[in-house]
């Protein structure tokens, strides 16, 4: 059926990429220590990208048996598209495996909802006076990309993820201190209900507050606040920022931009890491690759059509959802651990902030290298501890100086956030606003 | 079976017909066998074009199709959604048994704050239609604002954004309500972008709302403004870190209403957190006499603007704060029932993929009494003017937004301009710290949206008019 559908396509266009994807997710939601959601979803779309004319038309319904509406609206809309001057994925198979986890699309009401009053109970067992958020989510999904010019190749994924905090909302106080993570296979309620109790740990340290005074510091920030600091190198070395011209990395391949102690890699097949795939979102092959290597650029974030008008190879990086035209895009981004320890460079902290939360990052002028927002979750070190949360104050920064000449130090240790398993890295000198 | 012969044949698009839906909706969640049900049906058709540099980078046509199930048994939300009409019984069956499992886990319970059913049909009433408008027609007038971006010296690239969305959304309630309305959505942005030595800056405009393609027609003003902003912002330095008096244009100040306050006053945020009851405690004193916040859904033709919100309750327009003491907050029927106040038309979802959550329309600070931007900036030794916006977030407490483009107040007048200007501070201090609001208020809509609990963009509109705030925390070198 498929096929015949394929065959009709080519013979009214140029050329085609067809993605369909289908998937099922079950999530549980808990706020202010009450249940408060349980959302069972069966999802589905498919979208075409038809060539007529030597231009590109897109389309896209969320409407299973609507292939023929979506071709037709594709062709209709590609002479006043973009130029077809790439050519989508052909034909290529991918060499490497990616674990797949079928209990994430069998997971029960039951069982998240008992995982919620477990987290509950944990989180008070520590933090009586915190009030308990958290969410659950398991799923499955199925995607399949074809293309004129012969690929295709289909995948499955599975995917769970939870999100647990302890929180209070007091007059002059509002905090919420919280773990999460996503990961391709489930996850279990041991290390979730650990999570939980470490997230009230940070409660009952930030529940204190600490002076804090505009001034210069040495940071310490989490793998959390970590990612918000990395965006500017995500953003400059997105292929549209290059094509563009708009990053100021276009001509930089090969140029040591960073210390020698930042090495980034983008890792689709990373065993834990719920932002991979086997072919990117053109149907393209990925791969692991160096994208900072002991400081010094090695590589952009490709689609087909940005690797063209680049001169350059294509990567592998197309990110899309089904219902998008496709984006140049990290899978998981791993940054390199160093050799401290955390609790060294909470010591080599001694009189500076340890940053866990920022707010508002997304705003900045990040290909500028800027990096601003509220600290809204940040402690004083004292005596190698967080002795308290530091509140009122701001951050602004330059990554692209920050971590060329200001690092001090990066932990052995790394954790997952999102799609990103990043240290703890310590930097100094870095200004910070106060009220 | 005939209930399954009737759905199998409301697969085919040609037959959604609203008569035959009105008896399967209603007739479907009056037997769910659920304490409350709702069924939404949602069917949308997007237009969407974008420009990057000088190519048109995608233009599309999608279609969005679906719908959820809603139900409450022994106080337990269950929530299904689903692609196909196919089996809809089925849906609603498994909604419930989820509700029922959870009850028998959970102690929590959930009450609906009671509202009159309602049966009816809103139809959309445009100036002008962008239906109307064939595509040729949005691709030469967009791309000739694209081109004149592009021909401004010093600018090397432009995104631009333009989309409509038409959707004709079915609700039924075991309360008996049941809605058939049609919405319209739009929404453009632009960006112009200038690189210079190594430093990227921007100059935006954006436009938007629900009822008039002509809003994006003759926009050659603001499009060239973009393109001055962008080139002017990348030769400017950057803001000195500190603490200032700060001047928010309107469009700045209402994406502080929104973060700032409007958040906070989500019902969801309140009602089972008593400490939360307790900041926002109604009576309480917020700001000065001068300082007054409400949320509407009546400005027809603003994004904002809604009949009915996706509970089937009217909207209205909420007052927040009055002469500066707290009168109000935006609900669902879910947090009205739980504070025992009365739903305010705020239960919206973004798509049938989402239940329905308090969040704002349009958020805005009433006129003050303080004239004009001069009268403002006359008494201000140093200060910086903010305007536009780059977006905001809040976790309720705090918050940070970042300014389109900034100057320095020096002395009572408008002085250099700066860049990367990104204004963090605390909502309570900030609120009590407006010591001027204008008389000038304004409202412009644009593309983006409000994000909230993986619901994003949802359209939300927001104006003010110049405020003044003092002691600002400024981020910067």
């Amino acid at each position: 059926m498929v096929k015949k559908f394929t065959e009709n396509l080519s013979s009214l266009c140029d050329a085609f990429e067809m993605f369909k994807a289908s998937g099922r997710s079950l999530s549980v939601a808990y706020e202010n220590d009450r249940l408060t959601e349980i959302r069972q979803g069966e999802s589905s779309g498919m979208s075409i990208r038809a060539v007529k004319g030597g231009k590109i038309g897109f389309s896209y319904s969320s409407k299973p048996d609507e292939v023929d509406t979506v071709a037709s609206a594709a062709i209709r809309m590609a002479p006043y598209g973009k130029p077809y001057n790439f050519s989508f994925a052909p034909k290529q198979k991918s060499a490497h495996t990616r674990p797949y986890d079928g209990r994430c699309g069998e997971v029960s009401v039951e069982k998240l909802v008992g995982l919620g009053l477990a987290v509950k109970d944990a989180i008070k067992s520590i933090a009586p006076e915190a009030m308990a958020e958290c969410s659950f989510s398991g799923g499955v999904s199925q995607s399949r990309i074809e293309t004129s010019t012969g690929q295709d190749c289909s995948e499955q994924e599975s995917s769970f993820g939870y999100f647990v905090a302890a929180k209070v909302t007091e007059e002059g106080n509002f905090l919420s201190t919280y773990r999460y993570r996503s990961s391709n296979g489930l996850v279990g309620e041991d290390e979730i209900i650990e999570e939980a109790r470490e997230a009230a740990r940070d409660f009952v340290v930030a529940r204190k507050q600490a002076p804090v005074k505009a001034g210069r510091y040495r940071v310490l920030f989490s793998p959390g606040a970590l990612s918000d600091i990395l965006m500017p190198i995500a953003v400059s070395i997105n292929g549209l920022n290059i094509e563009k011209k708009t990053s100021r990395w276009v001509n930089s391949l090969g140029e040591r931009l960073f210390d020698e102690r930042v090495t980034l890699l983008d890792d689709p097949f990373h065993e834990d890491g719920p932002g991979g795939g086997l072919y990117d979102g053109e149907g393209v092959c990925t791969r692991r690759r160096a994208i900072i290597e002991k400081g010094v650029l090695q590589g952009f974030c490709h689609t087909l059509s940005t690797a063209k008008a680049c001169g350059h190879e294509p990567t592998g990086n197309a990110r899309r959802a089904v219902s998008t035209v496709p984006q140049p895009g990290l899978h998981n981004l791993v940054m390199a651990g160093g050799s401290a320890t955390r609790e060294q460079l909470l010591i080599q902290a001694e009189g500076g902030l340890y940053i866990d939360q920022m707010l508002g990052t997304f705003t900045s002028n990040f290909l500028a290298g800027q990096v601003s927002g509220n600290i809204s979750l940040g402690y004083a070190v004292q005596g190698g501890q967080r002795i308290g949360r530091v509140k009122n104050c701001a951050l602004n920064v330059n990554t692209f100086d920050l971590l060329k000449s200001h690092i001090v130090a990066i932990s052995a240790e790394r954790e997952w956030v999102g799609g990103q398993y990043l240290p703890w890295v310590l930097v100094e000198d870095v200004a910070v606003s106060a009220r | 079976m005939k209930t399954i012969d009737r759905e199998t044949t409301l697969t085919s698009r040609a037959a959604l017909d609203s008569r035959n839906l009105k008896s399967l909706l209603t007739g479907l969640v009056q037997k769910a066998g659920a304490d409350y049900a709702e069924i939404r049906l949602e069917d949308s058709t997007e237009t969407a074009l974008s420009f990057m540099g000088q190519n048109l980078e995608n233009v599309s046509e999608s279609h969005l199709y679906g719908g959820n199930v809603r139900v409450l048994v022994n106080g337990c939300w269950g929530f299904v959604t689903f692609n196909s009409l196919n089996e809809l019984d089925a849906r609603v069956r498994e909604a419930a048994q989820n509700a029922r499992a959870a009850a028998r886990l959970s102690k929590d319970k959930s009450v609906l704050a009671p509202i009159e059913p309602v049966v009816d049909t809103v139809r959309l009433e445009l100036l002008a239609d962008p239906r109307q408008v064939a595509i040729e027609d949005k691709i030469a007038l967009f791309g000739g604002y694209n081109d004149r971006i592009l021909r401004r010296p010093g600018v090397t690239s432009s995104a631009l954004r333009y989309f409509d969305r038409y959707t004709r959304l079915y609700y039924a309630n075991s309360d008996g309500t049941w809605l058939d309305r049609e919405l319209m959505d739009m929404g453009f942005g632009a960006s112009a972008i200038a690189t210079r030595n190594g430093i990227t800056a921007r100059g935006t405009t954006s436009q938007g709302g629900r009822n008039n393609f002509n809003v994006f027609r003759n926009l050659e003003h603001d499009i060239d403004e973009a393109a001055t902003d962008a080139v002017e912002n990348v030769g400017a330095p950057v803001v000195k870190g500190g603490t200032y008096t700060v001047i928010c244009d309107p469009h700045l100040a209402g994406v502080f209403v929104h973060e700032a306050f409007g958040h906070l006053s989500e019902g969801d945020n309140i009602a089972d957190d008593p400490r939360m009851q307790e900041v926002l405690r109604l009576g309480r004193k917020f700001g000065e006499g001068y300082l007054n916040i409400y949320d509407t859904g009546l400005d027809v033709g603003l994004r904002g603007h809604l009949k009915y919100d996706d509970e089937g309750v009217p909207t209205q327009r909420t007052d927040l704060i009055k002469d500066g003491v707290l009168v109000g907050r935006l609900h669902s029927r879910e947090t009205a029932g739980r504070m025992n106040e009365k739903p305010t038309g705020n239960a919206r979802a973004i798509s049938y993929r989402f239940p329905p959550i308090p969040r704002m329309r349009n958020t805005c600070i009433g006129n003050g009494p303080h004239g004009k931007l001069e009268d403002l900036i006359k008494d201000v030794k140093e200060g910086v003017y903010a305007l536009d916006s780059a977006g905001g977030q809040t976790n309720g407490e705090l918050f940070t937004f970042t300014a389109g483009k900034a100057f320095m107040i020096r002395n009572g007048k408008l002085a250099e301009r700066v860049r990367d200007v990104t204004i963090g501070g605390n909502v309570f201090d900030t609120l009590r710290n407006i010591t001027g609001i204008a008389g000038d208020y304004h409202v412009r809509d644009g593309s983006g949206g409000c994000g909230k609990g993986g619901q994003m963009p949802l359209p939300v509109s927001h104006g003010s008019p110049h405020i003044r705030i003092k002691d600002v925390v400024i981020g910067g070198k």
